[in-house]
This record gives structure tokens, sequence and C-alpha cells, in this order.
């Protein structure tokens, strides 16, 4: 033991600082931390409310636009959801009412996304074979020429 | 050698066990302290949503897809997802039988182009790919700090503010899900839109998807048809073999898809 | 961008873990393969080893200061680094780090504090001014160097190192277990990957002291111990069969169930990793090494003493190689393959500068021998006058004429 003192002294000096690690923790553990599980359960409430929502769904739509909600639900476009091809909701009424209005995509590259043939698609799929569509070539031809984008079965 | 007495060395003793007797108080002291705070609960605030009511799945029919994108789209305006990487993506097979052909064009969020391949073809399909916000998974098995957990709802969420950026869930994932966001430095991914669902709402995928490939319901409601579906259907899940337990299903998944 | 072969997932073409990531076990394995040679004369008293035991620790000690470096470098959130030990979720490996690190850093700081407390003493009693206030706070003003006291220091030394090498062997374990228990990546998951990691940092340890000793012998003046050089040879090449039988059994093995994953990986090995694994890892790296040190060891008594440090110096050498590369080709190798199990990314090029560059790189494997300078200059790696055993008899330097407050509590 009396030639042991510096063994005691070391040992004192380890438990100190353990101790000051240990306290600093205490601290800096955050409140909410492994409430249900090792994580901050404050994130939960934080990711429910991280953004607002963009897009609403045609429901939403059909609140102002009851024509056009009507043509597309008796159409072959009843399916397809207003914001495919419009802008998200969100883009178009902003938080505080006011409308802005969304750029309309007429392009030909628009509709060619989904009905351009492609081995892929299921077969009963309405596609089109660009190169032979009723009498000529449509490629990169403005579909809505002959198609209502709401109804456009003809 | 010391030339202290007695006296001195048992004054030293006492001093030296005094200490150690309070310090070793005081160590448990706090550490029984941190462990209390820790454990209060501050009460969810007036929200209606309880997510003890819900458990969330997702539900994707192969046959249905057409390869549009629009849900690519969709996911990256709704949650302001980087350029290059994807929260979901959509994978093109072509499949003979000898070879196979896959690919996911800027995870398809243009659509798809025709595509010559060097065999002879006999099926095509599209496959959409999402976060499978596993029951098991091994994401958040690894995460070092806890910010990768799984909600009681059934979904897997990343807190940024303490992921620490070291990306070992991104290797973790054996479906290539989770990225680390170009701009945060944290781990990023799909979260079902999180923000929307415990709202009412679908996440932004499934409301657009025109052809309703994609489905998301509640295995916690009576009636619920992706509940039915799973319950009474064949579905099937990606590496099965792994038991991370998928909470996306397939319906009529090809073998070649991994 | 990277070009990608195949089809990979469009989230997997990045590498996430670079170049720092494969610093990270090469540097703990020069931490755990230094400790596992003074291990083996301060808990196993191999006497072969002592002109080599204090500059072992001395270098373990080094490269743990610059251990924890790569990964704040690392790190997306490098300030965030302490939460690994403020809330470190339980199941997962890398949150480990904090404790083994600390723990095993405690273990070592106190071995050295035994070992070299004679020489602090003897610098307080020496030195004047702050250097002595440096020296007498180290010491925690005691100067107690009697026959007993050195006795009780060295059964704290032994229960040290018995404490230590198991600590050492978990630090550099675990990184082996982060890698191998990723079921995700079939390159990675194994359970022999811990054991490759550890055998592996015994190679790059044992070789680096190989090098190191030769250095400091002929800085110091003193001359190279044959018995040394070839004990640590001999110790080299035991490891280095262990390591290679268990690198290239994980292959065989693979190749032979030609598993789900075998097509991607054989491709893998064959175009992105043709030179940093067939050339450095196995060959330049690997057989050279082999027959160099069987040679070093089976004809240990025909050869000359320049020859044997030569052949063993070449060997180390090329071991540092292979132990580079098998790090690069796990850790990036791993990553050049998609999940998917179709497609592979071209090989990745690290950046020169930056937080993960090369510049960093090579300054942080520089900094251990900066560190090992500085700690000659403070407290001398070597004993004073080439060489009474710590603990095992009278100290070294005269206790004549101490200075008062010597004794005094």
């Amino acid at each position: 033991m009396e030639h042991a003192r510096h063994v005691f002294r070391i040992v004192l000096v380890v438990v100190v600082m353990l101790t000051v690690v240990l306290l600093a923790r205490g601290f800096l553990v955050p409140k909410t931390y492994g409430m249900y599980g090792p994580y901050r359960f404050a994130n939960v409430a934080e990711q429910r409310n991280a953004r607002t929502p963009l897009y609403a769904g045609a429901a939403a739509c059909a609140e102002c636009h009851a024509d056009e909600a009507a043509k597309r639900a008796a159409g072959a476009h009843k399916t397809v959801n207003c914001e495919v091809c419009h802008a998200p909701l969100g883009a178009h009424v902003k938080a505080d009412g006011s409308v802005v209005a969304p750029p309309i995509d007429r392009s030909f590259t628009l509709c060619a996304r989904c009905h351009r043939k492609l081995a892929g698609r299921p077969a009963r799929f309405p596609q089109v074979d660009l190169d032979q569509h009723v009498n000529a070539p449509v490629e990169g031809k403005v579909c809505l020429q002959c198609h209502d984008p709401h109804s456009p079965k003809p | 050698m010391s030339d202290c007495h007695d006296g001195c060395d048992s004054s030293r003793r006492d001093f030296i066990s005094f200490t150690m007797r309070l310090t070793g108080g005081a160590v448990v002291m706090v550490a029984g302290a941190s462990a209390l705070g820790s454990s209060e609960a501050p009460k969810p605030e007036g929200e209606a949503y309880d997510w003890n009511e819900h458990l969330w799945a997702y539900l994707v029919d192969t046959t249905k897809c057409i390869g549009c994108g629009s849900c690519v789209r969709a996911c990256k305006a709704e949650n302001d997802v980087p350029e290059g990487f994807f929260r979901t993506w959509i994978e093109r097979y072509v499949v003979g039988m000898e070879d196979s052909h896959v690919d996911s064009p800027n995870g398809g969020m243009d659509g798809f182009a025709p595509v010559q391949v060097g065999f002879v073809a006999t099926k095509s399909f599209f496959v959409p790919k999402i976060c499978n916000h596993c029951r098991a998974t091994p994401c958040t098995q690894v995460c070092p700090v806890g910010a990768s957990y799984r909600t009681k709802d059934g979904v897997v969420l990343v807190d940024t503010d303490s992921c620490i950026g070291c990306g070992y869930c991104v290797q973790a994932c054996p479906y290539g899900s989770r990225f680390i966001h170009p701009a945060t430095h944290t781990a990023s991914k799909c979260t079902w839109c999180y923000h929307r669902i415990t709202k009412g709402l679908k996440p932004a995928c499934v409301t657009v998807c025109p052809t309703q490939a994609r489905q998301f319901g509640d295995l916690k409601k009576e009636g619920d048809p992706v509940r039915v579906a799973i319950e009474h259907e064949r579905v099937q899940i990606l590496q099965g073999h792994l038991l991370t337990e998928p909470q996306c299903y397939y319906t009529h998944l090809d073998k070649e898809v991994r | 961008m990277p070009e990608i072969t195949g089809f990979a997932f469009p989230n997997d073409i990045h590498v996430t873990w670079s170049l720092m990531i494969v610093m990270y076990p090469y540097i703990t394995g020069f931490v755990a393969g230094s400790f596992i040679v003074t291990s083996l004369y301060h808990l196993f008293d191999r006497q072969e080893f002592k002109p080599v035991a204090r500059l072992a620790m001395a270098t373990s000690f080094a490269f743990l200061l610059v251990a924890s470096l790569p990964l704040q470098l690392h790190l997306g959130q490098p300030q965030r680094g302490p939460y690994v030990i403020i809330t470190p979720n339980p199941t997962s490996a890398m949150a480990g780090f904090g404790i083994l690190y600390s723990f095993y850093l405690l273990v070592l700081v106190l071995e050295l504090w035994f070992v070299w407390r004679p020489e602090i003493i003897d610098r307080a009693r020496r030195s004047r001014g702050f250097a002595r206030v440096f020296y007498s706070t180290l010491a925690l003003r005691t100067y107690d160097l009697s026959p007993e006291a050195l006795e009780v220091d060295h059964k704290a030394i032994k229960i040290l190192a018995g404490i230590g090498l198991p600590a050492a062997c978990m630090l550099h374990g675990y990184v082996g277990f982060i890698f191998g228990a990723i079921k995700a990546n079939p390159w990675w998951s194994t359970p022999l990957m811990p054991v490759i990691f550890l055998l592996s940092a015994a190679v790059s340890g044992i070789a680096l002291l190989i090098l190191l000793y030769q250095v400091f012998a002929r800085i110091d003046g003193r001359p190279v111990v044959a018995t040394c050089v070839s004990a640590l040879a001999s110790w080299l090449w035991f490891f280095l069969i262990l390591t290679i039988t268990l690198e290239q059994l994980e292959l065989i093995v693979m190749a032979y169930e030609k598993s789900e994953s075998w097509i991607i990986i054989s491709q893998l090995l064959t175009t992105r990793l043709a030179f940093s694994y067939v050339t450095m890892q196995m060959i330049v790296g690997g057989l050279i090494p082999l027959i160099l040190l069987a040679v070093v060891v089976l004809m240990n008594r025909y050869l000359h003493d320049k020859v044997r440090n030569t052949l063993a110096t070449v060997a180390a050498l090329l071991c540092l190689l292979q132990v580079f590369a098998m790090r690069w080709n796990i850790v990036i190798g791993g990553q050049l393959l998609s999940k998917s199990l179709r497609g592979l990314r071209s090989p990745f090029e690290p950046e020169i500068f930056g937080r993960e560059g090369v510049l960093m790189a090579i300054a942080l494997f520089v900094a251990p021998f900066v560190i090992l300078w500085i700690f000659d200059r403070v407290l001398g790696i070597e004993e004073p006058g080439g060489g009474v055993a710590d603990g095992h008899g009278p100290p070294a330097v005269p206790t004549a004429g101490e200075p008062a407050g010597s004794h005094a509590p």
C-alpha cells in the first residue's frame, strides 16, 4: 500500500474524468430521446409538419372546375388525376388563398410520355404507334388538334 | 520513501476514500437523473393524428404500371428531391429466355424511350421501386446515433437534426432506397409522404398514378383494399431471403426483379 | 458522373465511403498490430521482443491519437460526431466506436504511464521551470521508484496489457464487423470479416515495427538485434499466411457455391479491381512477401544479419502495401457493385485536395510519425543507457540528491 500511492492517484484521476463525462452526457441527451425507442420522439411531430402538401387529388380540383371534372369523369381519362398533366394544387392556389395561373402543357411530349407504344406497357392500355396513327405519322405533332384532353377518346 | 508517520497515511487514505464515495454517489445520481429525465413524455399537443390507430402498407401492381414517370416527378416536386437522387424510381425490364435487360434512365422521371436489345425479348414490364419501410429493417439497426427509426404506424424516418451523415444506413439498405442529400449532408429517403398521410392524404406518388398501379392503405382499417389484397391475394416482396419484412408488397412480380 | 456497366439502382452510383474510410481501418490496424507486439513482451514475456516493446507501445499510442480523425473528416455533419457517445444506438456496431476507442485509449495511456514512470520522474527531477511543472504533474507528484513500487508497476503493466490486448483487438475487430454484418452487400457480408481484418491488422503492425525498429535504432545509434528481427519476421510470416489463407478461402467458397452474387463479384474482381486485388493484394503484396519471409524464417541460421534485415524490410514494405490494398478493395470495391447485382460503376478516383482527398490521407499517415518524434523528445522512447527493463530491476538513474518535496504529499 505504501508504495502503491501513485496507483491510487491515477485511479482517482480516471474516476474524476469519468464523472465529468457522465455529468456532461446527462445534460446533452435530448429530452425526448428514448421514449419509444432509440430515437428522438419529438422528430415524429416535426416530420408530420415538415412541409405543406403540394398535391391534392382530383376531388380538390372539382371544387372550382366542376365542368372539366364532369367531362373527365365521363371520359377515358377518369382515372387520371388532373395534377398529372397540370401543376399540383400547391403551385396553383397559395396558402393565403390567392390563385396563380399555372402553365398548361399542351405539347406532344406530355401525351407521348404515357401513350407512345412501348414494349413494357400492358397490352390493353391505349398506346399509339406513332408512325401510323390514323392516317399519317404523328411524331411531334400536337395531339390536342384532334383529342380533347379531358375526354380524349374519339 | 515516505517520511510521514501513520497519521499522515491514514488521513490521506480517508481523504481518498471520502472523495471516491462522493464521486460514486454523484455518478449514480447523475446517471439516474438523466435516465429519469429522458423518460418524461411530452404529450402530443392536441393533434388529431394518433399513430396507434394506423399501420401503413403499400401495394404495387406491376401489370398496371405504364412507365410514365408521373410518380417520380410528383415525388420530386412534393419533397424537393435533389437532382440525380431518387426517393422513388421506375425500372424497365426486357426479358428473353437467354438474357435480360434492365434500365432506369434518370429514374424514369422523363418516361422511357423505346430500346433495342441484342436478344429475342419475350416479355417486358415496368416495376416501380420505393423505400420498403421494412419491419425488420437493417437501416435503423445500424444507425449509430438513432437518427433513423421506425414509427409506431410503420414508417421509417430520418431525423435530419440528429443524423451525422456517416452513410452506414445507405450501405445497409439492400434496395438502394437511401442516399446522402448533397446539400444537407444527411441521409434522405422516401418517407411515404409522412406529412401527407398523417393528414388523411395519400403519398404524392399514389395520388398521381394514372393507372392506380400504386396503392396505399392502412392495415388496421377494416375493409381497406390494400389490406384485403395482402391478406387474400398472392403477393410478393423484394429480396425476401434477407428477412427484412418489407411493407411494400407487389403483385405479379417476375423472378427477374431484385 | 460515373459510368455504369449493366444496371445499377439509381441511388447506388455514388461512393459514400471514400478514402477516409479506407484510411480508418488502416490506421486502427497499426494500433492493434503494434499493441499485439508489445503485449508479446509485456504480457507473454517473450524476451526476443524486448528491444522493440517500448517502441511498439509508443507507435500504438501515436496511431491511436490520429485514429478518430478520418472518421471526423468523413462525416456529413462532423460537428455532430460526439452524438455517437451522447445517444449511441445499442444495435449499431458503429456506435461501439465511442466506447471502444475511449476504453482502449484509457488502458493504453495508463499502461504508458506505468512503463514510462521512471523516465517521467527522472525528467521531473532534472528539469527546471515550466518543463519541471509539466513532468511533475505528469508524475502526479509521486516520485517513488523503490523496488517495491516498481514491482507494483510491473503488476499493473501486466494487468493493463491483459485488458488492453482484447481491447485493441475489439477496436479493430469491430471495424470488420461493421462490414461483415451488412447482409445487403454480398462482397462484405461474411462472418470471416472481423477475423480477416484483425489478422491483417497484425500483419500491418508487425511490418511497420520491422521498419520503425531499424529506423529508430539507426537514429539512436543502437545495434539492430538479430533475434528481434527474426522473431518479428516469423510472426509476420505466420500472420500473413493466416490472412492470405482466409482471404482466399472466402473467394474459393464463393466461387464454388456460385451464389447469386458470384457473377457480379467475379466481374468486379476481373475488371474494376484487377490491379488492386490480383496484382497488388495477391501477388505483389501476398505471394512475394510470403516467399521472402519463408527464406528469412526457414533459412534463419544461414543468413547474414544484413541479408536478413534487407529481406525482412522489403517483405515488410510489401505487406504494408498489401494491407492498404486489402482495405481499398473491401471498402471501395464493395461500393463499386450495385445492390441490383446487375451493374458495376467506374472505378473510384479520390480527389486530391479536399477533406477526403489524397493529400489528407498522406497527412494522416505521416502525422503519427510526427507524434512519435515528439514523444521521443518529450519522454524518450527507449530507456536512457540502453537497457534495463521496466519493473524488473533498480531504476536506471541514481536517486541521489533529489530535490525537496519529492516525498511530500
